[in-house]
This record gives structure tokens, sequence and C-alpha cells, in this order.
């Protein structure tokens, strides 16, 4: 079981190398890029190998926790990854993609496998709010690291350097289509997770300090997404201003997975 | 050994070159009038709009030999080109020998182009040497010499970094659309200004754009260069609205001030919704506002910044033409090391007629005397051991003479192999049989 969860640490490390090398290496090197995809696939495949075998041995189902919420985002967002890539020409966003799998899959494994961070209510609703989230959050990490890039191709055409790093990312345009529509089909998702958790803290959340930032911080991320979705179609904010907007977004998002991430360290360990 | 006369864009001018420019049919009239030539044994005949040369192999090895293949081409090239060869002579370079061999191998792999690392002239010497095949004036060695050529130039483009990088002012531009765009087959190119410079401009990136545009001072001639390009024009007069639904714009009026300010562009991006929008520049003075470049998702390349590119293009890959130049010395001093076996394989064929003559003659004296009684096969049983017995006693002696030929000292060991056995010289073996000998080893026909 652990090590699977080392493999899988392994290859997404080696996958996160392989898309650097590409990046920034001399010369042709192309087929880093293949080998990252590759990579990042194997990466995404022996994780969720370890999600099934380990919620199968400990009895848990695996979207229910953060433990295995974590894990489920990484191995989601490489999969999506990997299915849109040749659609947005993108490949390059592995680079990103990546090492944010690998920080997903060490968060998991330092989350205790029984910390429910959901309560323990049966209803039926908890599915779809987690699974909206989980999956929602999936499409935010592509989105962030869209923007990402976008903003790395930005800044050096701003510069005027055209070859080197630029060269080897996605075209800016192609960031910035990716970017939106990760978001576009994110935020609804988002949305689900944020009506049904409302519905969920009503019921059994104990107003605590950490339950009320988690939900502000989880409103915020609805909020900012909401702003960058309406701002781009009003207003015409694309590029530089949807990338940061975006990232922003991100952040918040990560900061709610990291409350649930920590608040699971003071719960009794299975 | 071969030898090259040419002349190229590092030794003749444009209006020299252009004598040279053939038409269709003309590779084929050179390669008659050069096949008709008794002073050349092979020859092939490269045209390219930088370069037209006659890589050549002389009939026969003597120094006297080359000078007539140089001066048989001379006077061909001189015929071709309409002028004296006292005028051609000037702009012509001259090349035999290991020079020659590095200097096909040098052009075939871009290393004497023009522009540093252009991938055409691989297609263009193979276009050269196929041209050659047709018309039958290539044969083994001048064959596997190009063919060297060929698998240096690969060489060269998998191990050095040569062909990397943009390295003209177009293509530069194209590869700046290509870094916002990706491809431009849904995208509208607007040309402001309708001289040459956007005609070339429309050239390289009206190929894969969705519409081309041009909007100019007179529209007289907008309208003819955008009927040209199967594009519409417009009046200079309506750029504002033209710059609101174009994404690649291309800029060189003859305009003394900014023709594209920066209000200008703020306007259009409200209009566009924050759509990307690049400027290539490509006029002196510069027909954008430079501080156009600092609005959002709007990118300004003018021509200094261009030429930067080309610079940076050509500076990589004079990097990388150091281990680029590594490679074609080491497979110079390979092909030399052949091509000067092919020096002893006269000796060796001479040392084994003479072994295995003597060898058969003994035996088939014996056979007539003492030995009458045996039947033919046993006979063949015993011509067969003669066959064998020769190939291990000179196994040994072939393969040193060889090993030496490659290092150079081939001449000195034949000279005294012919001396001690008493061997015809080499100009009195069967040409015939070193043609045999010299046929395309397994690596030439992996090549072809």
């Amino acid at each position: 079981m652990n090590a699977l969860l080392l493999l899988a640490a392994a290859t997404y490390s080696a996958a996160a190398v392989a898309f650097l090398v590409h990046l920034t290496g001399r010369g042709p090197n192309r087929p880093y890029l293949r080998f990252g995809v590759w990579l990042l696939g194997a990466g995404a495949a022996l994780h969720a190998t370890q999600i099934v075998v380990s919620s199968l041995v400990l009895d848990i189902c695996p979207i229910k926790g953060i433990h295995f919420a974590l894990s489920v985002v990484s191995v989601l967002a490489c999969v999506a990854y990997l299915v849109m890539r040749a659609k947005f020409r993108i490949d390059a966003v592995g680079v990103i993609v990546a090492p944010l799998a690998l920080t997903f899959l060490v968060g998991s494994a330092a989350a205790h496998a029984d910390a429910s961070g959901v309560g323990s209510l049966k209803s039926a609703v908890l599915p779809v709010h987690v699974l909206a989230n989980l999956v929602g959050e999936a499409l935010f990490v592509l989105a962030f690291a869209a923007a990402v890039g976008y903003l790395i191709a930005d800044k050096q055409l701003k510069k005027k350097h055209v070859g080197g790093v630029v060269a080897r990312l996605p075209p800016l345009d192609a960031l910035d289509r990716a970017e939106h529509a990760f978001l576009l089909a994110g935020f609804p998702m988002l949305t689900v997770g944020i009506i049904t958790g409302a519905f969920w803290a009503e019921r059994v959340e104990s107003g605590s300090a950490v339950d009320v930032a988690r939900s502000l911080f989880g409103y915020a991320t609805w909020a900012l997404f909401a702003a960058v979705l309406l701002l781009r179609a009003g207003r015409g904010w694309r590029g530089k201003r949807a990338a940061y907007g975006t990232i922003a977004g991100f952040a918040f998002a990560v900061v709610v997975l990291v409350i649930y991430l920590v608040r699971s360290f003071g719960e009794p360990h299975a | 050994m071969i030898v090259v006369v040419g002349l190229s864009h590092r030794t003749a001018p444009v209006e020299v070159r252009e004598r040279f420019a053939g038409e269709a049919g003309a590779v084929e009239i050179m390669l008659g009038k050069l096949r008709g030539r008794a002073e050349l044994d092979e020859v092939m005949f490269l045209s390219t709009c930088n370069r037209v040369e006659v890589v050549a192999r002389p009939k026969g090895n003597a120094d006297a030999d080359r000078a007539r293949a140089l001066k048989a081409v001379r006077e061909v090239l001189a015929e071709h080109g309409a002028v004296s060869e006292a005028d051609l002579k000037p702009v012509l370079y001259e090349k035999e020998g290991e020079e020659a061999v590095r200097h096909v191998y040098r052009v075939t792999s871009s290393l004497d182009s023009m522009v540093l690392g252009e991938p055409q002239i691989l297609g263009q010497v193979k276009d050269a040497y196929d041209a050659a095949v047709a018309a039958g004036t290539l044969r083994s060695f001048l064959a596997r010499c190009v063919h060297r050529a060929f698998s240096v130039a690969k060489r060269v483009r998998s191990e050095t970094a040569l062909g990397a990088g943009t390295v003209s002012i177009s293509s530069v531009a194209v590869e700046l659309s290509k870094r916002v765009f990706g491809e431009l087959n849904d995208r509208v190119v607007l040309l402001v200004g309708a001289g040459e410079m956007a005609e070339a401009a429309a050239k390289s990136l009206g190929k894969g754009a969705r519409e081309i545009r041009v909007c100019n001072r007179s529209f007289e001639r907008a309208a003819t260069l955008a009927q040209r390009f199967g594009g519409a024009a417009a009046p200079l007069s309506a750029l504002e609205a033209e710059l609101a639904t174009a994404d690649v714009v291309v800029t060189s009026t003859a305009s003394q001030t900014f023709v594209v300010t920066r209000p200008l562009v703020k306007r259009v991006m409200r209009a566009r919704r924050g759509r990307a929008l690049l400027f290539v520049d490509i006029a002196v003075p510069r027909n954008v506002e430079p501080d156009v470049h600092r609005i959002d998702n709007v990118y300004v390349f003018d021509i200094d910044d261009l030429e930067q590119q080309v610079a940076t293009g050509q500076d990589a890959r004079r990097a990388e033409a150091t281990a680029a130049e590594k490679i074609v010395e080491q497979e110079v001093l390979q092909f030399l090391a052949w091509a000067r076996g092919l020096d002893v394989q006269p000796a060796i064929l001479a040392l084994r007629a003479k072994t295995r003559g003597v060898l058969v003659a003994e035996v088939e004296r014996t056979l007539q005397g003492r030995l009458k009684h045996l039947t033919e096969g046993d006979r063949a049983a015993l011509m067969q051991l003669v066959d064998s017995a020769t190939n291990k006693l000179l196994h040994a002696p072939t393969t040193r003479l060889r090993r030496a030929a490659g290092d150079g000292d081939g001449q000195t060991l034949a000279a005294t192999l012919q001396e001690l056995f008493e061997l015809p010289t080499m100009h009195e073996v069967d040409e015939s049989d070193e043609e045999k000998d010299d046929a395309p080893d397994d690596d030439e026909r992996a090549v072809q």
C-alpha cells in the first residue's frame, strides 16, 4: 500500500523533472515532453490503484475524509489533464500539474486515513457535496496551471524574449482559453459544492472558528471565480487579469483544503 | 579522389549568381554536357539560389588528371553562365581531395549556407543526387561520398541544435504569431501598408492565415496587394475598425509619425473585449507607438526586436556549428580512410591473383601427372582447397595493408609488395576488378 504510494510519488516526481527538462533544456528535447506525459499517466494510474486498495483495506469510502479527498483530486486533475491536453494543446503545463499532483499526494499521506472532516452523518447530500467539490477542485488545478503558464509566457513576451521557455510553453491564447474552459467547467461543480455545503454546515458543524474560516474561504473562492468569469464575459477581462483572478481563487480553495488537513491532525488515528 | 568547382554567396554577388540560375531542365542539360567530357569519370551538379557547383571525380588519380578535370568543369560552367573563363575564375572556388570531401559534407549539413542550419539545402543536394543518378553520371565512389554527406547532415541535425531557432525577419514574425496564437488558420492578418515589405510578410504570414486584409493610404495599392493574396482591402481611415477584427498586424508604411497610437489601441482593445493583439512593426521609422506594448494582451515587436531574434538565432546556431564541424571532421577522416583503402586495392588484387595463379598452376601440373586418376569431384575439391588456402594465407597481409592504407602508409606497403612479389603496377591491373570491389558496402546500402 505504502509502496504503491511511494511509487506514485516517485513517478509524479520523474514526470515533473521530465517536463522541466523539456522547458529549460537546450536542443531538440521534445521526447522529454512525451516522456513527462507518459510518466504523469503512470503516476495517476499507480495513485488510483493505491486509493482503491487502501479504501478496501481500511473499509472506507474513498470520497470520505480529507485523506482520500486530496488523493482523488490529484488523480482527477491528472486524468483531466491527460484527456484535455490534446484538445487545448497544453502539454507543457504538465510542468505545473505534476508537482501539484505530488503535493496533493504528500498532503493526503500526511492526513489520517479515517479523518472525517465531513462528519459521520449518513445523507444522500454527502456524496454529491464531496464529489462536486473534488471534480471542481481538480478542474481548478488545471485552470491554475494554465494561468501560471500564461503569466510566465506573457512576462517573457512583454520582455520580448521569444525563445527559451516561452517557445516551449503552449501559445498564450491556448493557455488563456484552457484556463477559461477549466474555470467554466469547475465553477458549476463548486456552486453545487457550496450549496450542499451550506446545507451540511447547518446540520452538523459546530460553529467553531475553524468551521467558520473554512466556510468563509469556501464562499470567497466561489465569489472570486464568479467575478473572474463575469468580468471576462462582461468587461473582457482576459489574459493577465483573468490569470491573477484564477490564481487567487485557487489559493483560496487550497486554504479550504489546508483547513481540512490541519483539522485532521487533531483527530484520533484509526 | 573528388574535385569541387563552383560559386556561392560567399564568392559571387547575386548579379553573377543569377546568371547561373537555371530554368526547368537546366540541371539535366548541364549533366549532359559534363558527361560528355572525357576528363570526368563521375559528376553531380548542384544548383540553388545561393550556390552553383559541380562535384566530380576525375578520370585518373594523377595531379595532371585533376588539373584537366578542373579545367573541363570551368569550361562547362563558363558556357552555362555565358561568361568567359577569365571573368568566371575570380568568383569560382576549386577544391580537391580531402578539402573537396569536407566541402560536400559542410554544404549538405548547411554549415556553408547563408542562413546557417537552414534545412532546405539537404533536400536540394538530394535532388542533385537523384538527377545525377537519373542521368547516369554517378558511380560507386562519388555516390558513396554523397551518401555519406546525407548521413553527416542527419547526424548534425540530430546531435546538435544547428537547425533550432528562427533566422529571418519573416520566420521570426511567423514564430511570434505562433507564440501568441498557435496556428494561424483561424486568425486574421492585417497588413498596414502595401509596399514590398508588406508583400514579403504576406507571403510568409498569409500562408496559414484564415484571412488577409490590407489597409493602406492608397486604396488602389491595398486592393492590388489584397487581390494577390485573396484578401480584402480597406482605406487607412478604416484602421480602427480593421484593428478591432485583426489578430496579427504587420505595419510597414512610410509614415514619419506613429500610425498606431496608444489611445487608438486602448479603444480598439475595449472593442475587442480584451482579445490578444500582436503588432509586427517592420517600418523605419516605426509605425506603432512603443507604449502600445504596455497595454495588457497587446504585444509589439519592432524591426530591432525582430533583428535581435534573428541574431539570437544565428548566434545560437554558430555555437552549435562548432559541434557540427567536429562531426564533419570525423566523417571526412572515415571517408578518406575508406578511399585510401581503394588505393591499395590493385596491389591486393594482384597479390591474390598471383598467389592463386601459382597454386592453381602447381595443382594442375600434378593433376596431369601423378594424380591424373582423380575424378572430377576430387579435382573440384582440390580447387576449393586452393581457394581456401589463398584466402587464409592472404587474410593477415590484406587486413594489415588496408589498415596501413587508412593510416596513410598504404602506398609504401603496396609498392613494397609489388617489388617483393613482382606484381604488376596499379595501372596494369584490370580496372574492372577494381570496380567490382569498390561496389557500395552494407553501410552505403543502408543509407540508400
